[in-house]
């Protein structure tokens, strides 16, 4: 039909003017959003903010986008009146992302009413008394009562437009195919029906929300967000018409030329191809799934401090995550994880109390190389005992999960604590130069400079040709290199633009003065307490957030080990060994090798992590890190990593430690309780595998 | 013990050798050798103890007893990668590419070609793609996209990828272990003709089957084996296609040609 109207045939006009008149439509409500939020008359998260005429971050955001959502649809409306070919990839592209926020828009409704309601369920209290006590009479539920009724009667309006649109709009339409000989797709009387259908189906659903709405839930314990009914209105609003559009405009005519047809990709094709090219599918998806439904279901999820509780809670165990799927991808197993890190957290602490054998009492940075080197030797352990056993990695890692426990528990006797507190009265510091700090910000500029230097130009040449190829093929080219020039581009803009805040910040208090910093804090402090004073960075992070350095870390070990995986020839061998071993031995890789570097590589990391274990509070008891090896390895499995080996990514296990965290933080700040966090953890797993099957599934296909 | 070269000229000379897996004695005291510029047909039955015997030269597997010479040197092949040092290719019957790699990736397996960043190696990943398409090209394999998964790809085009890289990397021997036992005839043709063209290119080849009918046409010479035995070494000009198949079969020299052989080994 659209290609109809593009062609200036007579059968799609309707149609395409329908489509050019929605996107105008579009296009307006973007610009509208956008001058409410930017004029204060809408604002956005000023729940405690008295001033009104400021912008937050939500509001330049919510500005900057829709400016662009608006912009983009004004193109595309243009493009559609001028029945111009490539519009139609736009119009795909804009419908799809109007879908997805108006989704998003519904959903805000709808996850924190469907939380509230199964709260409700599994509460088992009398709601009525509880009401009455706490409000004591009846007048407040009358009053949402109300209020209830109000929305169910803006939702019957809005059904019986839709009603009339199927009704009358639709099957005339359908008649003026029939009458231009086009098949006739569905007769105008199950029109009717499915119409009917639908309007009953979501009356019984806004029934429900007004039968919640007229319950006042007083659990007093959830911060779950209030569903504001009114979005379902600004909602369907926007979901009905783009859905209508999306099916319009999804049907594009197969082109007979291979690059067209491998390029003309419905937005919805071209994002599960993306998918299905990333070991990490389901880890993505997940990650999106339960951020959304956290974000949607309370106001607090979002907040700086949540977010730094879940980023610092799995920090740590992020790290060691890093490790394992490279081991798993080798395909091996490490089952010794919690034990080395106990064994390396007590090597730390021993190192400062007790002493070392030779060396006696040490600092903390040479007490930390000296313990990650322990911590690595146990890793090399494992490693030479399942080559020269040939035991698999599951058994041999079992005995030494067992055997390195011994350790800690016979060291530290009689189950105390080892506390550095006990043998020194302060923590330990050193005095630097806040020069140092300005260098080390001047540093990260030329770094940045650099990288910008090398890869720029690369990246601004292929863009170049996939314009030129756009150019001539009409729309047709492919945008990858452009997109990824532009993504490169604003990064390297955030990131100067930190660096030259960072040596602004430290050219200010530039004095040569010393500075006292704690070596626990660099290793895994709050944020805030680096530094004597603790506003010298200037950051405006709040006090009790806990921010903690090992994020930091954390994100940069992964960033190391996602491109030594991905772009050298260790990384090659390691997905070999556990690919197929022969293929890889017979290409002359020493897989034994590979796998005892694999194991010394997650000691090693185990060993860092433990440091920052330590240093976060510093004291060892005998059974630190047990338990950890289960909970690391269920972070690799969500990110994608094969069991079986020769598949996996660094990244991924970012993602799963990150869907973990947030699990954590987010089912307590919704009020559920902490008790079902394992089951929740168990189903996440599972469906994470499934659907990473899923995809590499359609991948093969 | 010492060992003496046999044949002084060839380029492979592999005598007495033994190879027992534990009490599984699958080699018993084989001599081979491949001359120069030269196709030999390594034939038995299966089972026999072709691919072993391949192995063994080649460093997957370490030899019980024996000793290798390799022009003109005798060696000890440790590894698969000292073989590849040596100029040896091999495409094993059943260990030939990474399934959940790219054809790229699998291309290079083992020898990536790098760039160096500061004191860093990187892999080029650029010339591995453009490389591999052209060097597939070569050798009349055409892939559409280097960074495909090999696992997605039919057993005769993983075949072909491994074959072709095999010619490609090969510099003076390249071993092919029942190349053509998973491939169309339009496709068993094409090895073939891979293999003259290798020869030509200066290259001796040991091509594996246990299908007379398609190496007959390509072979210089003939190796049969049987049960971890030598049963030994005729010429094309020697033998016809029939009486090889028949010694595959039967295990047994016919008649006329024991002359060859006692002639053999009374020198
Ligand atoms: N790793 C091994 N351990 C024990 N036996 C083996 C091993 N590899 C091969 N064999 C045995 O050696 C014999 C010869 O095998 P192989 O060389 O693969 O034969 P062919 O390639 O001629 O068909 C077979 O009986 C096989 O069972
Ligand atoms: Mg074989």
């Amino acid at each position: 039909m659209m290609q109809a109207y593009l062609e200036n045939k007579n059968e799609g006009r309707n149609i395409g003017l329908l489509v050019t008149l929605l996107m105008l439509a579009f296009t307006v409500v973007g610009a509208l959003v956008a001058a409410m939020v930017g004029f204060w008359w809408m604002p956005l998260g000023e729940y405690e903010n008295i001033l009104l005429n400021d912008f937050n971050a939500y509001e330049i955001i919510v500005i900057i986008a829709s400016i662009i959502y608006a912009v983009c649809c004004a193109r595309t409306t243009i493009g559609l009146f001028r029945r111009e070919q490539s519009s139609l990839r736009w119009s795909q592209w804009m419908f799809f992302i109007t879908l997805i926020i108006s989704g998003a828009i519904l959903l805000s409704v709808v996850i924190p009413v469907g939380l509230k309601f199964a709260l409700l369920l599994g509460q088992n209290i009398d709601l009525r008394t509880q009401i009455n006590e706490e409000v004591g009479g009846l007048v407040p539920t009358v009053l949402s009562l109300g209020e209830g009724l109000i929305s169910v009667s803006v939702l019957v309006l809005v059904l019986i437009a839709l009603l009339a649109l199927f009704v009358f709009i639709i099957p005339p339409l359908e008649s003026l195919r029939r009458m231009e000989g086009v098949r006739l797709i569905v007769a105008p009387p199950r029109r009717l029906i499915q119409a009917i259908l639908l309007v009953f189906a979501l009356g019984i659903i806004c029934v429900l929300i007004a039968g919640i709405y007229a319950v006042p839930l007083h659990l007093d314990k959830t911060k779950i967000r209030v569903a504001e009914d009114h979005r379902i209105l600004a909602g369907l609003i926007f979901f009905l018409p783009a859905f209508f559009g999306y099916r319009q405009v999804r049907q594009m005519r197969e082109e007979s030329d291979e690059l067209r047809r491998a390029v003309a990709l419905t937005p919805g094709k071209f994002i599960r191809a993306e998918l299905a090219k990333s070991p990490s599918a389901g880890a993505i998806i997940g990650f999106i799934a339960i951020f959304m439904t956290f974000t949607m279901a309370t106001d607090l999820f979002l907040e700086p401090s949540s977010i730094a509780s879940y980023l610092s809670n799995v920090a740590t165990k992020g790290v060691i995550a890093i490790g394992v799927t490279y081991l798993m991808i080798s395909g091996e197993f490490d089952l010794s994880v919690g034990s080395v890190l106990g064994v390396a957290a007590l090597s730390f602490m021993l190192f400062m109390t007790e002493g070392a054998p030779v060396l006696g009492v040490l600092d903390p940075i040479p007490a930390a190389l000296l313990a990650i080197f322990v911590a690595m030797v146990l890793g090399a352990v494992n490693g030479v005992l399942l080559i020269t056993t040939r035991i698999p990695s599951f058994i041999v890692t079992l005995g030494t999960l067992l055997a390195y426990r011994a350790i800690t528990l016979v060291a530290i006797a009689g189950g105390r604590i080892l506390r550095y507190r006990d043998y020194h009265a302060e923590f330990p510091v050193f005095a630097i130069s806040n020069i140092v700090f300005v260098a080390l910000a001047v540093i990260g500029m030329a770094l940045v400079a650099f990288t910008a230097y090398r890869v720029l130009p690369v990246l601004l040449q292929g863009a170049g040709r996939a314009w030129s190829i756009r150019r001539e093929n009409g729309d047709f080219g492919t945008s990858g290199a452009i997109v990824r020039f532009i993504v490169f581009l604003v990064v390297l803009l955030i990131l100067l633009a930190i660096v030259v805040w960072l040596v602004a910040v430290f050219g200010y208090h530039i004095d040569g003065g010393l500075v006292e910093v704690g070596y626990f804090d660099i290793f895994n402090g709050r944020v805030s307490a680096i530094g004597s004073q603790g506003d010298f960075f200037h950051l405006e992070i709040p006090r009790d957030a806990n921010v903690r350095l090992a994020i930091l870390w954390w994100f940069i070990f992964v960033a190391i080990f996602h491109i030594i995986l991905t772009s050298t020839s260790f990384g090659n061998s390691i997905f070999a060994a556990g690919g197929n071993e022969g293929a890889a031995r017979a290409q002359g890789v020493n897989v034994d090798r590979v796998k005892v570097q694999n194991f010394v590589i997650v000691a090693g990391l185990t060993g860092i992590a433990a440091i920052y274990e330590t240093a976060r509070n510093p004291g060892v008891d005998p059974l630190k890190g047990q338990g950890w090896e289960l909970e690391v390895i269920a972070m690799t499995v969500i990110g994608g990593a094969l069991l079986t080996g020769g598949y996996g990514s660094v990244v991924g296990s970012l993602l799963g430690a990150l869907i973990f965290g947030m699990l954590q933080t987010g089912l307590v700040l919704v009020g559920i309780e902490s008790r079902l966090f394992s089951g929740t953890v168990g189903v996440i797993i599972i469906a994470a595998v499934v659907l990473n099957t899923f995809v590499r599934g359609a991948q093969r296909n | 013990m010492e060992y003496k070269q046999k044949n002084p000229d060839a380029l492979v000379d592999m005598i007495d050798i033994h190879k027992y897996f534990g009490s599984v004695q699958v080699l018993r005291g084989i001599d081979f050798h491949v001359d120069r510029q030269e196709i030999v047909g390594l034939l038995g039955d299966n089972g026999a103890g072709k691919s072993t015997l391949i192995k063994v030269l080649t460093g997957f597997h370490t030899l019980t007893r024996g000793q290798i010479f390799f022009d003109g040197d005798a060696v000890d092949i440790a590894s698969p990668h000292d073989a590849r040092e040596l100029g040896i290719e091999t495409v094993h019957q059943d260990l030939a590419l990474v399934p959940l790699m790219s054809i790229a990736r699998n291309f290079w397996l083992g020898q990536e070609p790098t760039y160096k960043v500061g004191p860093f190696h990187f892999m080029d990943k650029k010339l591995m793609a453009s490389e591999s398409i052209h060097a597939l090209a070569d050798v009349g394999i055409h892939i559409r996209d280097p960074e495909e998964t090999v696992g997605t790809m039919s057993g005769g085009e993983r075949q072909s990828i491994a074959i072709g890289r095999a010619v490609y990397f090969g510099k003076k021997l390249l071993i092919l272990d029942e190349p053509t036992s998973a491939l169309s005839v339009g496709e068993t043709q094409k090895v073939l003709d891979y293999t003259i063209a290798a020869k030509e290119k200066g290259m001796s080849v040991i091509f594996i089957t246990h299908n007379i009918r398609h190496v007959y046409e390509v072979a210089d010479r003939f190796t049969i084996i049987e049960r971890g035995h030598k049963l030994g070494d005729f010429y094309k000009s020697e033998v016809t296609e029939n009486e090889v198949a028949d010694m595959i079969v039967t295990g047994q020299i016919p008649e006329r040609l024991r002359l060859y052989e006692e002639a053999a080994v009374g020198e």
